[in-house]
């Protein structure tokens, strides 16, 4: 693309991930004038797909998805890492992956659509914990509708099993029937303890919806749905090109310019992959580059006028790092053959956790069986244990029929010593820092997988379980979120509630990194929300204008 | 995006490690390759494209029955698929120096115990000489998982899931038709049969 191409909308948007696509597709739809900028390229899925059969080490999120040189993302989550490196007590914690590719990470999430919980958004006010957000529930409960129709969830009638979020239509397709292994599990938790199985809100068509096939339980949600079943921000893409809107890929963005006052940004500059560098200017800028990118490019837009980092007069930008840390168990069960692998991954969580007085003291969780096939694992085991042939083939099958995996999402706490910086050492071809991160688990979280460890423990008794292979330490889930964090003062937060930065009038942020807590629900149907919510403000701004 | 970086073509810089692979295989001479190696069009009837940086050499006939006769005691089966164990046969040599000659003295062993059973057979291996252990779990690796040389050389066609296939799919190869997960499938006794080798520590790669 020539450099002197003049590039000019109504409104820019940086990241085209489900925040930034379904922007893009609202305002485009409404005849305003976008241009997204993608840092990554465009691949399309059947390449991912041939990449998944491919890959030798199958479990592996990252490894269809490789990165190009001129927009790194974390290869995986080990740590030490060649691209987010991580440090202080619990470093290997957010040890997080994500994608910067057209359509982001929703590429190998596992469809997972939380709304959050009422309580979620005041827990300052209720428990006294971490803050409020800037919004109510019933602020973002008809955008949470809109993102559910735009996505396709499935979910059950919450007259048969309400999931705490209060809702004024229904979900926009039937729940999914879960497995027979699910089945049995809920069966267990039902007869035996005092809680609960609840089917799980799922992006995932359970009948053809938005152009996509139902659902063919091909098990591999994560890292890829072979057949467009489950949704991911690239369907928003599709649409918002139909709609008018401008993609840019291979277009990283490195600086925000503002005017002369610096109250309102006038500009935003990306590399192409050879270093040339365009210039596009707006009305409106929206900032939609997943929680640790979007943070990073407004401390990378530092300069005189903003020697912190763009919106950043409160100094948060970069505090605040939350996620879901989780605990994660494997055991065989010594019950009846299960079977796990049979039907999409995540689909039934038990969610007595979620809320309770108990949040004065330690945080919320969910628990998720995982519907996983472990034919693979299965095989390894019974390979390293020794045996070959006849007595290989039975251990295989009954490893791969009884193998249960349980894991939460255990809730963090906003803590501004946790923070996200530009690194020192190391940059990437185009010179820019890479992200680092400090991170300490809140005693809030380390209590709350404390009560998952003996609960977890509970379960796997009720199982007969044998072999318990815990995942050492605490691991993160991929969640982050905080690194723009929302709320009401201008001192000690970074956007307002319409995630609008409180520096910059026509600055807005779309992305986890504004969430003011991290609740226990996926993050994903909660961005697309507040995403659909901005793109409802600029629409009426714009309107007006 | 049309332009090439840093004088790659755009299908090698745009494309997945596997397509690049793809690709640098591609412009060797592809007749060599299709003629040559038995291993590469085995590949591509199976999905799985062999991943090879340099393609391993080619197995004589000698060696190839050789390690099929192992293979076949190994799994205690009659019938393995001869163009996956040429396939397997040229990536275990090419990983390790030392394979071409653990494996003569693995099928030495048999010619010369005439095993009839894996276990049987497994066993004496290890106490023969314990670095056989090494490459008998290659070889099931191979054959159940379908890798080796840290490479997919076939996915679907693995044995790990031929014995359950009357349960689950590989992964993106669902055929059960719609909420087929829904069914209750086949119950499974716990085996009695006992490991053949000594246990070794199991690596997880991360995720």
């Amino acid at each position: 693309m020539p450099s002197e191409e003049n590039l000019s909308a109504d409104v820019v948007i940086v990241g085209s991930g489900v925040a930034g696509s379904s922007i893009a597709n609202e305002l485009a739809r409404a005849g305003i004038s976008v241009i997204v900028l993608e840092a990554g390229p465009r691949v399309d899925r059947q390449h991912f797909v041939e990449n998944f059969r491919n890959l030798e080490n199958k479990p592996s999120y990252q490894g269809p998805f490789p990165a190009v040189p001129w927009a790194r993302h974390p290869p995986d989550q080990q740590t030490p890492n060649d691209y987010l490196h991580t440090t202080g007590p619990n470093a290997e914690a957010y040890q997080q992956v994500y994608l910067r590719m057209m359509g982001g990470t929703t590429w190998h999430w596992a469809g997972c659509a939380w709304r959050y919980l009422p309580s979620d958004f005041e827990l300052k006010t209720r428990y006294g914990q971490g803050r409020d957000w800037a919004l109510t529930y019933d602020d973002l409960e008809p955008f949470y509708y809109q993102a559910e129709v735009m996505m396709g969830v499935c979910g059950p009638d919450p007259a048969v099993e309400d999931l705490g979020s209060p809702r004024k239509q229904p979900y926009p397709m039937d729940a999914l029937p879960i497995s027979y292994a699910a089945q049995q599990f809920r069966k267990l938790i039902q007869e035996k303890t005092p809680w609960r199985v609840v089917h799980e809100p799922q992006a995932r068509n359970t009948r053809p919806y938005d152009s996509r096939p139902t659902c063919e339980g091909h098990n591999n949600c994560m890292p890829i749905c072979p057949i467009g079943a489950m949704y991911n921000g690239s369907y928003s893409v599709y649409h918002a090109e139909a709609a008018g809107a401008k993609f840019i890929p291979n277009a990283v963005v490195y600086k925000i310019e503002r005017d002369s006052a610096n109250k309102r940004v006038t500009a935003v500059q990306y590399f192409d992959p050879d270093k040339g560098s365009h210039r596009v200017t707006g009305k409106y800028f929206v900032i939609a580059a997943h929680c640790i990118e979007t943070a990073k490019l407004l401390l990378l837009s530092a300069d005189e006028q903003s020697p912190d980092g763009v919106a950043n007069s409160s100094g948060h930008v970069g505090r605040n790092m939350m996620d879901h840390t989780g605990v994660q168990v494997t055991f065989i069960s010594g019950d009846q053959a299960l079977w796990p692998g049979r039907g999409p991954l995540e689909t039934n969580v038990i969610d007595n956790f979620r809320d309770g007085n108990w949040r004065t003291d330690r945080g919320a969780y969910l628990v998720h069986m995982v519907d996983d096939n472990q034919v693979d694992l299965a095989t390894q085991l019974a390979i390293s244990k020794g045996y070959v042939g006849r007595e290989l083939e039975e251990q295989i099958r009954y490893l791969a029929s009884h193998t249960v995996r349980l894991f939460s999402h255990n809730e963090a706490l906003p803590d501004p010593n946790n923070r996200l910086t530009l690194s020192k050492d190391h940059k990437d071809i185009l010179g820019i820092p890479h992200p680092e991160v400090y991170y300490k688990l809140p005693e809030y979280t380390v209590r709350s997988c404390e009560h998952t460890r003996y609960v977890f423990r509970d379960l796997i008794k009720l199982m007969h379980g044998t072999d318990e292979q815990w995942t050492p330490g605490y691991f993160p889930q991929d969640h982050p979120a905080g690194s723009t964090i929302m709320g009401t003062d201008p001192k000690d937060s970074v956007v307002d509630g319409h995630c609008r930065t409180h520096d910059h009038d026509n600055l807005f942020i779309a992305s986890s990194s504004v969430f003011s807590t991290v609740g226990t629900g996926n993050i994903t149907l909660t961005v697309a929300a507040l995403a659909l919510r901005v793109a409802d403000t600029l629409k009426k701004e714009l309107a007006h204008a | 995006m049309r332009q090439t970086h840093k004088g790659q073509p755009v299908a090698e810089w745009c494309a997945s490690p596997n397509a690049m692979r793809l690709n640098k295989l591609l412009r060797m001479s592809r007749r060599d390759v299709l003629l040559g190696g038995i291993g590469l069009s085995v590949a591509s009837t199976t999905g799985a494209v062999l991943a090879a940086d340099t393609a391993p050499a080619t197995p004589n006939n000698e060696d190839l029955s050789g390690f099929m006769q192992v293979s076949q005691r190994l799994t205690d089966r009659d019938t393995l698929n001869p163009q996956i164990g040429a396939a397997l046969y040229a990536n275990i040599v090419h990983a390790n120096a030392d394979r071409k000659d653990k494996l003569n003295a693995l099928h030495a062993l048999l010619e010369r115990e005439k095993f009839t059973t894996a276990s049987a057979f497994a066993h004496a291996a290890e106490k023969s000489d314990p670095k056989l252990k090494d490459v008998i779990h290659e070889i099931l690796t191979g054959w159940y998982r379908g890798i080796a040389d840290g490479k997919v050389v076939v996915y679907r066609s693995a044995l790990m899931f031929d014995i359950t296939k009357d349960a689950v799919y590989p992964k993106t190869y669902a055929t059960g038709g719609p909420f087929y997960w829904t069914s209750k499938p086949p119950e499974v006794a716990r085996p009695k049969g006992h490991p053949a080798l000594s246990a070794s520590a199991l690596v997880i790669e991360p995720t």
